[in-house]
């Protein structure tokens, strides 16, 4: 109970702490551009891209949740797909062998070739965008399952075996808990790749999302609007990342180095 | 077993019956589904097919459309070909006859912008003064189409295109506003005016393609060979619920800035008027002031195609005549296409 408590107030400090950093780097831009005289055309008064967003928050509030659902339905899939083919892998050398020179060549295509004919598949639906993210999500995520469950303990199954656990006793009970750790750099990673792939699947003629504003302000050369749909990524971006490395400290709870 | 095997056939056949004859008594009573392909980002280039969507001109028309949009990584010719959109609104003249040349079963049903979109732009303090002047200057150019023109102008009036230094002109203005271009590209209604308000228009000399014996007729609607084969009437429906929206568009310039702004919040208003006043200019520039709206300009069209040939982007001549159909178009009565 008290070991609860006390990670609720590590937390909040590193909450505290992240909203400290984040009111001192406003400041400091705020401070820099008007201080230093720098033409809005390079960089912005920050007051103006939170107004220029308050202005139509409607834009901006509907594209943070459309790429927002893209990104976890992608990041979601990308998950599930990762750690299955990550145990697959561990059990059949063969599946292993011959599946996985393909996941790493598919790997190698940049995904923004891809877009078009996604398009051409799928449409302008949130699936799309999905699909994009989760091609970038589930290579990542079969990696480090199968190269955390690799490095367990030979000892450790034996050990086991030796009482007689079965197969998915074994999998549930010492392998996957001890690959934990490296999957969750897997997800943090696939985090930010997922969000990528959203906004990217967005530059193929969608009406709606975060990338759509990126767009539409980088081609209309409007600044202060390509100013305000990176403040709303990184947003995006970060509360996500901060959420999974949340689920990670409760998970991984025996990971005291992070 | 027997006598319930030929029961389910039966059953399995009149579904199947059933089935087949929905879609065509659905047909009879909704509206048919169609989609529109832009060439580029929503902005009022496209007002008036925005506006007709609002107002409800398509569902008029018995179509049930969705405008798509276009982006920096998407070729309409393409998408239509494919059938994955209806009707396309695509790069103009010259990329239609590309995508034929290459073997793309798509046709042109009308012509949008009837004169160059493009223009030219450069300092007027600078060392540019005419077009002669460009030999041995900094010259970008979209590589999309605007280079034509620029090669078409420099041939027209004896200047080495040799002589000057044409690069690929990227998204951004800033390279010519900074000063580290000498002549940079512009559509008339989008980045001139950009220009204008970070340098002052009265800075500026500009190059119209049209002074040097240049006409580039640019954003083509088209559709693929199979709906103008199977689908002429959805075709002329669409055009007329298109000019529709494009008259009343520019009758009320405010409601249809509106209406592109409903679908895209964050464009700048003043920047989208200003498109909207030049956009219309050229959709009603030459021959459609008596023709009317989209109307296809067979002589422009035809010089296009001869310069295209002699610059060897197409590989064989194209059928101007099969490649821009104005059939559809001209059932409709002339004086509903009149701007």
């Amino acid at each position: 109970m008290s070991n609860a408590a006390a990670m609720f107030r590590s937390a909040a400090l590193t909450a505290l702490r992240g909203a400290a950093a984040i009111l001192i780097a406003a400041a400091l831009w705020e401070g820099v551009v008007v201080l230093g005289n720098i033409k809005p055309y390079y960089l912005p008064r920050l007051s103006d891209i939170v107004m220029s967003i308050i202005a139509v928050p409607d834009a901006y509030i509907t594209g943070f949740f459309r790429t927002m659902s893209e990104t976890l339905l992608g990041f979601a899939m990308g998950v599930v797909v990762g750690v299955a083919n990550g145990v697959l892998f561990k059990h059949s050398r063969t599946l292993r062998e011959l599946i996985f020179p393909l996941f790493v060549i598919s790997q190698t295509i940049p995904v923004i070739a891809f877009g078009a004919v996604v398009v051409l598949w799928f449409g302008n639906t949130i699936l799309a965008k999905a699909l994009i993210a989760f091609y970038l999500t589930f290579f990542p995520v079969t990696v480090n399952t199968l190269n955390g469950m690799d490095a367990v303990d030979q000892r450790q199954v034996d050990l086991l075996r030796s009482f007689g656990a079965t197969r998915w006793q074994l999998l549930f009970r010492l392998q996957l808990p001890a690959a934990l750790p490296q999957i969750f750099v897997a997800l943090r990673l696939a985090c930010t790749l997922s969000l990528l792939g959203a906004i990217a699947g967005e530059w193929f003629g969608d009406t709606t999302g975060l990338g759509v504003l990126l767009l539409q302000a980088m081609y209309n050369e409007q600044v202060i609007a390509l100013w305000a749909a990176i403040l709303m990524s990184g947003l995006l971006g970060t509360s996500f990342y901060g959420l999974v490395a949340l689920a990670e400290r409760r998970v991984v709870f025996w990971r005291s180095e992070l | 077993m027997n006598k319930r095997r030929t029961l389910a056939v039966l059953a399995a056949s009149a579904t199947l019956g059933l089935a087949a004859l929905v879609p065509f008594a659905a047909q009879a009573a909704d509206p048919v589904k169609a989609t529109l392909r832009l060439k580029w980002l929503p902005q009022t280039q496209f007002a008036g097919f925005y506006y007709a969507l609002e107002k409800g001109y398509y569902k008029d028309e018995g179509i049930d459309l969705t405008i798509n949009p276009g982006g920096p990584n998407l070729l309409t010719e393409n998408l239509v070909a494919t059938g994955a959109d209806t009707f396309g609104l695509s790069g103009g003249t010259d990329s239609v006859m590309a995508a034929i040349d290459k073997g793309m079963p798509i046709v042109s049903v009308g012509v949008s912008h009837q004169v160059t979109p493009f223009v030219f732009v450069t300092r007027k303090d600078g060392p540019v003064k005419s077009l002669k002047d460009f030999e041995g200057k900094k010259v970008t150019a979209w590589f999309t189409g605007a280079n034509y023109v620029l090669f078409g102008m420099l041939a027209n009036n004896g200047v080495d295109r040799s002589k000057v230094d044409i690069q690929p002109q990227q998204v951004s203005v800033t390279p010519f506003v900074n000063g580290d271009v000498d002549v940079a590209t512009a559509t008339w209604y989008n980045e001139l005016y950009t220009i204008k308000q970070r340098m002052g228009a009265d800075n500026l000399r500009t190059f119209v393609a049209e002074d040097y014996g240049v006409t580039f007729p640019r954003d083509t609607l088209i559709v693929s060979r199979k709906t103008a084969q199977d689908q002429p009437e959805l075709i002329t429906k669409f055009l007329r619920a298109s000019i529709r929206g494009w008259r009343d568009a520019m009758a009320h310039p405010k409601e249809a800035v509106d209406a592109v702004m409903k679908v895209a919040p964050t464009l700048d208003r003043a920047h989208q008027e200003f498109m909207l006043t030049e956009a219309y200019r050229l959709m009603t520039a030459g021959q459609a002031k008596a023709e009317g709206l989209f109307w296809i300009d067979s002589k422009a069209i035809q010089a296009t195609e001869e310069f295209l040939l002699k610059n060897k982007v197409l590989t064989k001549p194209v059928d101007v005549a099969t490649a821009f159909d104005g059939r559809f178009l001209q059932t409709i009565p002339v004086e509903e296409r009149r701007p």
